[in-house]
């Protein structure tokens, strides 16, 4: 195994197709624009990047919609390197880069292009693209209608029940979450919020609302990635990839991923999460207490609530006291989501587990301006994707 | 007149003598799958040795959200669109189960008891296609 570090990131500013920001431009165009800011920030020419690791939404089967990494490649120049189309769901993006990051550690390829960006269709999300009764999310949206904020809405009803959490304190995520947005150059959404605004929306799924669910985006996103050898001849101050995990849910799993399973034993949530986090923190020999801030998947305000909890970042129950308590924001103990979050951005799916390498990046680098957590020395960047897919990232300066 | 109605998708569930999924469950180590399993997911199980298995009967809510806004396809549902809970059961006979409920989203609780039937979920050229789903008991 060699040393990896992330030599360069870019990204294209978030937005909904017809804006001003992303207009109509193609998938493709918006990963030109993040791969060339990522070579610009690296230094790197596109000549020398010897293999691509692209996240791809075009399931098997599937959506005609969605990137491809081989697009990318003929678009900015066709060298005939490798490419390799990861596709994990949301979680597509921490997979290209843990693909990359294996790729360089384990000593194939010195210098290694990550990259994922979409242009995504309107409204919810359609988890199923056959009419095929051996496929489980087909029988699960045909039999029952149970889309993703209603998945997500079921969890955060639960927590109401177990912990007492009430919708404002659900709400008063969100209102966090855009205040670190503002001065963001990236966020598709850049201005605060307030908690009545937060009320205001109408519930998507009960209890959760329109401004507390991430909406649907285009963006881009790409790093350069590279052997410590080839870091030293372009930086003397690399950021480094403590370690880069995957993993997938286990047996005693106990939520509603499909139509039925066993009556778990005790609660057991989000397994391959934390499966993916925890072989993170063991690889890196970085405890929870090390990290100086999180940039987790927030498709819901509930996961801000949830995850800290899950991976040990503080204790089960107490998220709402520390959300109150400004604990989570960029200048508290537990730094969470100092972007903005997916709640700021929207998701553009495959391009959000390299949007986080971005930011993380930037953040140890001390690049994040009025986001910017003081001191930041090491950052946690999670991604989980539907078909039971995680994976986290621990970058260090 | 009666309506005539067929399952939304067939071979997954059976209304008469009482609503049931047919599913599976393995003699081995226990664990029951909805949809039937070709084999044991359980990696200590001591060999996967599965018989068919039907769950039905009474269940106590795990959790529940609503639908306030109708799902992308393949979902089908009548027009207008009305807002319906979604329930995550666990059912008696140790299946945790998730379905439709039958009563309105205002009447939902965690932890409240209900018993799995069979309901129309949409119409199509003049039939009622059926699903399971859940009533409070």
């Amino acid at each position: 195994m060699q040393d990896v570090a992330v030599l360069g990131v870019g990204l294209h500013r978030f937005g909904k197709t017809g804006d001003d920001v992303v207009g109509n431009k193609s998938v493709t165009e918006l990963c030109r624009h993040a791969v060339d800011k990522a070579l610009e920030d690296a230094g790197v020419s596109w000549r020398q990047i010897e293999a691509v690791a692209a996240a791809s939404s075009r399931f098997s089967g599937g959506k005609g919609w969605g990137l491809n990494g081989n697009d990318v490649v003929e678009d900015i120049g066709s060298t005939g390197i490798p490419v390799f189309n990861m596709s994990a769901g949301c979680a597509a993006g921490g997979n290209a880069f843990n693909v990359g990051y294996s790729l360089v550690a384990g000593g194939m390829y010195d210098l290694v292009l990550v990259v994922g960006g979409e242009v995504m269709p309107k409204g919810m999300i359609q988890t199923s693209g056959v009419e095929e009764a051996t496929d489980p999310e087909f029988l699960r949206q045909r039999c029952i209608g149970f889309p993703g904020p209603s998945f997500w809405a079921t969890l955060a009803r639960r927590r109401m029940h177990d912990y007492g959490t009430t919708e404002e304190q659900f709400a008063s995520v969100t209102v966090k979450a855009r205040k670190c947005s503002v001065g963001n150059p990236y966020a598709r959404f850049q201005k605060e919020i307030t908690l009545a605004d937060v009320l205001a929306s109408p519930y998507v799924s009960n209890p959760l609302r329109l401004f507390e669910i991430c909406p649907v985006s285009n963006g881009a996103a790409a790093a350069v990635i590279c052997s410590k050898r080839k870091a030293r001849e372009f930086t003397k101050k690399p950021v480094w990839v403590a370690s880069s995990a995957v993993a997938t849910l286990t047996f005693e799993d106990s939520l509603p991923r499909g139509l039925a399973g066993p009556v778990p034993s005790g609660p057991s949530f989000h397994t391959e999460v934390k499966g993916a986090v925890t072989r993170a923190f063991e690889r890196a020999g970085i405890g929870p207490k090390d990290v100086s801030f999180t940039e987790l998947q927030d498709n819901t305000c509930y996961y801000e609530l949830a995850f800290p909890e899950e991976w040990g970042l503080c204790e089960p129950g107490e998220s709402e006291r520390l959300v109150a308590a400004g604990e989570t924001t960029p200048t508290g103990r537990m730094p969470i989501n100092p972007s903005g979050g997916f709640v700021s951005f929207g998701e553009a799916t495959t391009a959000m587990g390299v949007f986080q390498i971005a930011e993380v990046t930037w953040q140890l680098r001390g690049q994040s301006g009025a986001r910017q957590v003081p001191g930041a020395k090491v950052g946690l960047a999670q991604t989980n994707g539907l078909g039971g897919n995680a994976t986290a990232a621990i970058l260090k300066r | 007149m009666v309506e005539s109605s067929q399952p939304c998708v067939p071979g997954l569930f059976a209304a008469d003598g009482g609503a049931r999924v047919l599913g599976s469950r393995c003699t081995a180590c226990g664990t029951p799958y909805f949809p039937k399993a070709a084999s044991c997911h359980n990696p200590k199980c001591p060999g996967s040795k599965m018989e068919p298995c039907e769950f039905g009967g009474r269940g106590k809510v795990w959790s529940y959200s609503v639908a306030d806004f109708p799902p992308p396809p393949p979902h089908k549902h009548d027009k207008p669109f009305k807002p319906y809970a979604i329930a995550v059961v666990d059912l008696d006979s140790g299946l945790r189960l998730v379905g439709q409920m039958v009563d309105p989203p205002s009447a939902m609780s965690v932890g409240a008891a209900v018993e799995l039937v069979v309901d129309t979920l949409y119409h199509e050229e003049g039939k009622a296609f059926t699903t399971w789903k859940f009533k409070l008991a």
